[in-house]
C-alpha cells in the first residue's frame, strides 16, 4: 500500500514538473531571446541597444477589428523579427516579411522600404489565413486537421489526399488573401484569380453555379461562399473528381490542366460571401448592381457581339457540346441540330432545356433574348447532313458511338451526364424483344424527352438502315427469334375519368413506386440499384410519344433485358392497366406539373 | 509585618513565542498525531473532515476489491472537475461569439490552459465511467438492499445528474463536435410523447441549438447541476454512515443486529432520543478496526491513484477542437457524446422505443430495482449465489449497453451505416 501511494505521489510530481517545465519555457522565448541577441550585435546605435536589453520576452499580438470579424494574431510573438530588414537573410521564424512594390510597398529616398500593408493595422492572417491565436507552430499554421484555414499555400494538412499535395502549395494562394478586398475584376495583383474567373466562364461553370456578382446558375450548389466553406483540397478534389463527394453528382468532369485547377481552386477559396472594405450599405448598393450585371449574361464584352457563331464560341458551348471539331466530351453532337430542329425548338431548347428534355443538365442561361435569338438561327441555319460517305462501322462511331458506346454497351463517354441513359444495345433480350421497325424510327425520328435525336433528317435512309445492319450483326449477335404474338389493346379500353385515375393511382403506389417513385418521376428508392434506370414516367415528351400498345406491352409483357417484370404474371388485369395507363397519361396532361 | 511577597514568576515573552507555534497548530488540530486508540477515534471524531467516517470500521469494508475504491473515485474525480471547472471559468465566455475564440485562448495563451481543459475533459469522461462501474459494484454486491434501499436510488440520479452534467458541458467549446453531438442528443430528447418538443424547447431556449441553449447549458453546467449533486452526494454519504457503514456479508451483519441493542446511556443526548434505523450509526462489530490510518490510508491511495490517472491522461492527450460551429455543415454521421451512442444507436432503430421508451425502463426499473429485488440474502458479497438471477440481469443489461456504446461509437460510419474501424 505504501509502495503504490509512493509510486502514484511520485508519477504526481513528474507529471507537475514537466507541465511547469512546458509552461515556463515556451519555444517562443527561445526565438524572442535570441532576436534580441542577434539585435543587439546587429544594431548601431546605443539607444536601440538599451532597449533591446530591457526587452524580456512576452506574447506580441495585433487585433485587428477593421477586416470582417476581429482578428487577435500573435503570429509576431514568433515571427518577431517580420518587420525588422536587417534580418531578411534569416531563417524562419526570424526572417524578415520581403518587400515589394507588387504589394505596395514604397522605396524611400534613403533606400528604406515602407510597407502599405502594416503589420500594425492589417495583422497577418487577413492575407495569411491560419489560426492568429495559436502559439504553437502546428496550432498557429493550422497544421491541425480541425482548423478551417491553414497558412495558404505553405500548410497542408494531415487528412488531404496524398496526391493533391503538390499542387496545394505555391505563392498564387496567397492572392485569395489579396482578394479579400482588392475585389477588381483585372486587380494587378491577383493574376490567377483573374484566369480562374475566366476559366470559370470558358468552361461553364457559370452556368450551373451562382457566384453572388458573377454568375447566376441554379442547377450546381451556390458558390458564393466556397472558400468560406471549404478547404483547398476539397475544391481540387470537386473539380478533378466531380463524384468524390457527392456520388449522385452530375457535374462534368472537365478535361482541365492542372494550373487550370489551381487557378480555379484559387478563384473559388477567394469567395468567401464578405468583402472586407466595404460596409453593409455599400455591399447592398452593389448586390443590386450586380443583380443588374449578372441579368445580361456573364462576359460584358459578349453583350456587343451579335453573330450567333460569335456567342456561341465566347459562351463556350463546346465546352460540353461536340460543334463540327470542337469536342467538350460532356453533352451531345449539336453539329447536326439545324437539319433535326426548327428554330424555334431550338430558341426554347434554350431558354428552357427541362421543357423540352425534362431531366437535361443543361443549365438554363441567362442570356438576352437577342443572344438566343441570334445563336438559335446560327444553330439552325447549319445544314450539313452526316457526310454520305460514312456508313456502317464509321458512321457508327462517327455518330452514334458518343453515347452509345463504342462496344455498344450505352456506356459512351457523356453517358453518364444523359437521362435517360443510352440504350445498351447489347442487351439481346431487349434488341430481339422488339421488331427492327422500332428501330429503325427510334433512330429516323428519334425518342422524344431523351437525348436521342431524329437523325432520319440528317443522314440518308440507306445510312439508318447500314447503322442498324452493323448494330444487329456486331452488338445483338444472337439470331432473332420470332417476334411472340401477344393480346395487347391498340388503344386503352378504359375510360379516362377520376375512378379510374384513382384506381390508377392505387395501384400505382403499390405497385410501381418502389421503383418509379411516388411521384413518377422515376427516382423510387429501389431505382438506385437499377439498370438501366426506371423510367421517367412524368416525362411527357416521351410519354406523350408513345401509343397505349407499347405501355400495355411494357407494363403487361415487362421490358426484356430490363428490371421491368411482366406484371401479367403478378395479377394486373388488362384494366388495371388501363387505370395505369390512365394514370401515368394524367400526369404528363398540359397543365400539370 | 512583614508578608512574603508572592514571587509569581510571569513567563517570559520568550517563552510564550517558543509555544505559539505550537498553541496555533492544537489550535488547529485538536489532537497530535495518535498513538493510542483513544487517540485514534479522537482524531477521527474531531477533525470536520475525517468524523464524517466513523471511528472503526469494519474489515469487510476496506478490502480492496470489495469496493475497488470506486465510490470515492467518483467523489474525487467531483472534486477535480469542481477545481479545474472553476479555474476554467475564468477564461470562458458563454457566448457564440467568444466561446471558441476563448478555446484557442485556452489552447494556446493561457498558462496552464490546456492541461487544465484536458483534466476537465478527462475527469469528466472519467467520471461517467465510474459512476457506472461504481453503480455496478452496488448492484452486483447486492448493496442496495434494505436499509440502503434509497442511498441506491440517490445513486442512481447521481448518476444521472454527471451524465447530464458531462452532456451540458459538451457544448461549451462551441466547436462542431459539441454543436452536433448536443444537436443529435437533444433531439433524442425531443422525441418523448407529448411533452418531446416542449421539453427539447425548455432546454435550448428555441428550436435549433443556438446562443440560448449556450447559455442554458453554461448555467445548468456551472451552477444548479453541481449545486444538486454536492447537495445529493452530501446525503448520499450521510446516508451510508446512518445506514450502518457499507454493506457486509450477513454472518457479520447478524452479529451487528445483536450489538444493536446498547444499553441505552442513564444521560438521554439527542442521539439518545432518536429512535429506528438511526441506530444503525452506533453499531460496530468484532471484526472491526480504527479508521485512523487503516481506512484514510486507503482512501489517500485512491484520491492519489485518481489524480495520478487524471494527470497522466491529461498530460499524453489533449481534449478535441474541432473546427468552429458551421450550423449548414453537419458531420456525416453526426454523433452524440459517446456514452449516449447506445441511445443513438437504438435510435437508429427506433425512434420512440430507442430515445425514450427504453431508456426510461432502464432508469425506472433502476429506480426500483431495491423495491421489487427484497430478498435478505446475498448482501455484500459479489456475484452471490442467491442472487444469480438478479446479478444475470443486470450484467446483461449492463452488457447490452455496452455493446450498444461500442457499436454506435466504433462501428458506425456516414449515414450511420455499419462500417469497420480496421
Amino acid at each position: 500500500m505504501r509502495l503504490a501511494l509512493a509510486i502514484a505521489s511520485l508519477l504526481i510530481l513528474l507529471v507537475h514538473g514537466s507541465v511547469f517545465f512546458q509552461q515556463f519555457f515556451f519555444r517562443w522565448e527561445r526565438h524572442q531571446t535570441a532576436y534580441f541577441d542577434q539585435a543587439k550585435s546587429l544594431s548601431k546605435n546605443d539607444t536601440e541597444r538599451a532597449a533591446l536589453t530591457d526587452r524580456s520576452p512576452r506574447i506580441e499580438q495585433t487585433i485587428v477589428t477593421q477586416f470582417g470579424e476581429q482578428r487577435v494574431d500573435r503570429c509576431i510573438t514568433c515571427h518577431v523579427a517580420a518587420d525588422d530588414p536587417r534580418f531578411a537573410g534569416h531563417a524562419q521564424p526570424l526572417k524578415s516579411h520581403g518587400y515589394s512594390a507588387a504589394l505596395g510597398d514604397k522605396k524611400k529616398d534613403n533606400g528604406t522600404w515602407e510597407r502599405r500593408h502594416k503589420f500594425a493595422d492589417f495583422g497577418c492572417t487577413v492575407c495569411h489565413e491560419g489560426q492568429g491565436r495559436g502559439l504553437q507552430t502546428h496550432y498557429a499554421h493550422g497544421e491541425d486537421h480541425y482548423w478551417p484555414e491553414p497558412l495558404l499555400g505553405f500548410v497542408t494538412q494531415e487528412p488531404w489526399r496524398k496526391d493533391f499535395l503538390a499542387h496545394l502549395k505555391g505563392k498564387e494562394y496567397l492572392e485569395v488573401g489579396c482578394a479579400q478586398c482588392h475585389t477588381e475584376e483585372n486587380f494587378a495583383g491577383t493574376p490567377t484569380i483573374a484566369k480562374g474567373r475566366q476559366l470559370f466562364f470558358a468552361n461553364n461553370c457559370y452556368g450551373c453555379h451562382k457566384v453572388e456578382g458573377i454568375s447566376d446558375g441554379t442547377l450546381g450548389p451556390n458558390l458564393s461562399e466556397a472558400g468560406k466553406k471549404f478547404k483547398i483540397d476539397y475544391l481540387w478534389e470537386s473539380i478533378v473528381e466531380p463524384r468524390a463527394n457527392a456520388v449522385n453528382s452530375f457535374m462534368p468532369k472537365f478535361n482541365l490542366k492542372p494550373d487550370e485547377v489551381k487557378a480555379l481552386v484559387i478563384f473559388l477559396k477567394s469567395r468567401k460571401g464578405i468583402n472586407y472594405t466595404e460596409t453593409g450599405l455599400e455591399r447592398y448598393k452593389l448586390r443590386l448592381a450586380d443583380a443588374a450585371k449578372t441579368e445580361g449574361g456573364p462576359a460584358v464584352a459578349a453583350k456587343t457581339l451579335t453573330g450567333g457563331a460569335e456567342l456561341i464560341d465566347k459562351f463556350a458551348c463546346t465546352a460540353c457540346h461536340k460543334l463540327d471539331g470542337k469536342d467538350g466530351g460532356i453533352s451531345p453532337d449539336i453539329s447536326y441540330a439545324g437539319l433535326m430542329r426548327d428554330e424555334k425548338w431550338i430558341h426554347d431548347h434554350f431558354r428552357d432545356p427541362r421543357a423540352m428534355m425534362p431531366d437535361s443538365i443543361m443549365p438554363s442561361f441567362r442570356f438576352t433574348e437577342a443572344q438566343f435569338q441570334a445563336m438559335s438561327a446560327y444553330l439552325a441555319g447549319r445544314k450539313t447532313g452526316v457526310p454520305a460517305a460514312l456508313a456502317g462501322e464509321a458512321l457508327y462511331k462517327e455518330v452514334c458511338a458518343r453515347c452509345h458506346g463504342a462496344k455498344g454497351d450505352g456506356l459512351g463517354p457523356i453517358a453518364i451526364y444523359l437521362d435517360p441513359s443510352p440504350r445498351d444495345l447489347t442487351k439481346t433480350s431487349f434488341m430481339n424483344s422488339k421488331p427492327r421497325e422500332r428501330f429503325r424510327k427510334s433512330i429516323q425520328e428519334g425518342v422524344p424527352g431523351t437525348s436521342m435525336p431524329p437523325w432520319g433528317k440528317a443522314m440518308s435512309e440507306a445510312q439508318v438502315d447500314g447503322l442498324l445492319d452493323y448494330v444487329e450483326a456486331t452488338f445483338v449477335k444472337a439470331k432473332r427469334s420470332g417476334q411472340k404474338t401477344r393480346k395487347v389493346p391498340e388503344t386503352n379500353p378504359v375510360a379516362m375519368n377520376k375512378a379510374s385515375l384513382e384506381r390508377g393511382e392505387g395501384i400505382f403506389v403499390q405497385r410501381c413506386a418502389g421503383c418509379h417513385g411516388r411521384k413518377g418521376d422515376g427516382k423510387g428508392p429501389n431505382s438506385l440499384d437499377i439498370l438501366p434506370r426506371p423510367r421517367n414516367l412524368r416525362n411527357a415528351q416521351f410519354v406523350n410519344s408513345v401509343d397505349d400498345r407499347r405501355l400495355f406491352e411494357s407494363v403487361l409483357y415487362g421490358v426484356q433485358g430490363t428490371a421491368m417484370p411482366a406484371w401479367i404474371d403478378y395479377g394486373l388485369s388488362q384494366n388495371d392497366v388501363g387505370d395505369l395507363v390512365n394514370f401515368i397519361r394524367g400526369m404528363n396532361q398540359k397543365g400539370r406539373k | 509585618m512583614s508578608e512574603p511577597t508572592a514571587v509569581v514568576k510571569k513567563p517570559k515573552t520568550f517563552d510564550r513565542l517558543r509555544v505559539l507555534p505550537q498553541e496555533i497548530w492544537s489550535s488547529i488540530f485538536r489532537h497530535p498525531l495518535p498513538d493510542s486508540d483513544l487517540g485514534r477515534s479522537q482524531t477521527s471524531f474531531t477533525n470536520f473532515f475525517l468524523h464524517i467516517h466513523p471511528v472503526k470500521v469494519d474489515r469487510h469494508t476496506l478490502k480492496p476489491w470489495f469496493t475497488m475504491g470506486l465510490g470515492l473515485m467518483s467523489f474525487f474525480l467531483f472534486v477535480i472537475l469542481i477545481v479545474t471547472g472553476i479555474l476554467l471559468m475564468f477564461y470562458y465566455v458563454p457566448s457564440t461569439q467568444q466561446a471558441y475564440d476563448r478555446m484557442l485562448d485556452l489552447r494556446g495563451s493561457v498558462a496552464f490552459g490546456t492541461f487544465l481543459r484536458n483534466m476537465h475533459r478527462w475527469g469528466a469522461h472519467l467520471m461517467v465511467a465510474v459512476v457506472f462501474l461504481h453503480m455496478c459494484r452496488v448492484f452486483l454486491t447486492g448493496s442496495y438492499k434494505k436499509p440502503r434501499e434509497f442511498n441506491w436510488v440517490l445513486g442512481v440520479v447521481l448518476f444521472l445528474l454527471t451524465l447530464f452534467s458531462s452532456f451540458t458541458g459538451y457544448l461549451l467549446p462551441w466547436d462542431q463536435l459539441a454543436f452536433w453531438a448536443i444537436t443529435v442528443g437533444a433531439s433524442i430528447a425531443g422525441y418523448a410523447p407529448v411533452v418531446g418538443k416542449q421539453m427539447q424547447f425548455l432546454l435550448l431556449g428555441d428550436t435549433a441549438v443556438g446562443q440560448e441553449a449556450l447559455l442554458r447549458f453554461y448555467v445548468l453546467h456551472i451552477a444548479v447541476l453541481p449545486a444538486v449533486m454536492m447537495l445529493l452526494v452530501m446525503v448520499h454519504f450521510w446516508r451510508i454512515r446512518k445506514d450502518g457503514g457499507l454493506s457486509r456479508p450477513e454472518a457479520e451483519t447478524a452479529v451487528a443486529a445483536v450489538a444493536q441493542e446498547v444499553p441505552k446511556p442513564k444521560k438521554f443526548g439527542l442521539q439518545g432520543l432518536v429512535r429506528g434505523p438511526v441506530l444503525n450509526a452506533g453499531s460496530s462489530t468484532e471484526n472491526s478496526v480504527y479508521s485512523w490510518p487503516n481506512l484514510f490510508m486507503a482512501e489517500l491511495f485512491v484520491f492519489v491513484f485518481t489524480l495520478a490517472v487524471i494527470l497522466l491522461l491529461a498530460m499524453f492527450f489533449d481534449a478535441p477542437l474541432e473546427e468552429p460551429v458551421n450550423m449548414t455543415h453537419p458531420p456525416n454521421p453526426a454523433k452524440a457524446p459517446w456514452y449516449f451512442l447506445g441511445l443513438q444507436e437504438l435510435v437508429s432503430y427506433s425512434a420512440f422505443w430507442g430515445g425514450v421508451g427504453i431508456p426510461g425502463l432502464m432508469v425506472v426499473g433502476l429506480l426500483i430495482a431495491p423495491y421489487i429485488d427484497r430478498g435478505r440474502k446475498g448482501v455484500g458479497k459479489w456475484f452471490a449465489k442467491e442472487r444469480l438471477l438478479a446479478n444475470t440481469l443486470f450484467v446483461s443489461f449492463a452488457i447490452l449497453n455496452v455493446i450498444l456504446v461500442i457499436i454506435g461509437t466504433f462501428f458506425r460510419g456516414p449515414n450511420w451505416e455499419f462500417v469497420s474501424p480496421w
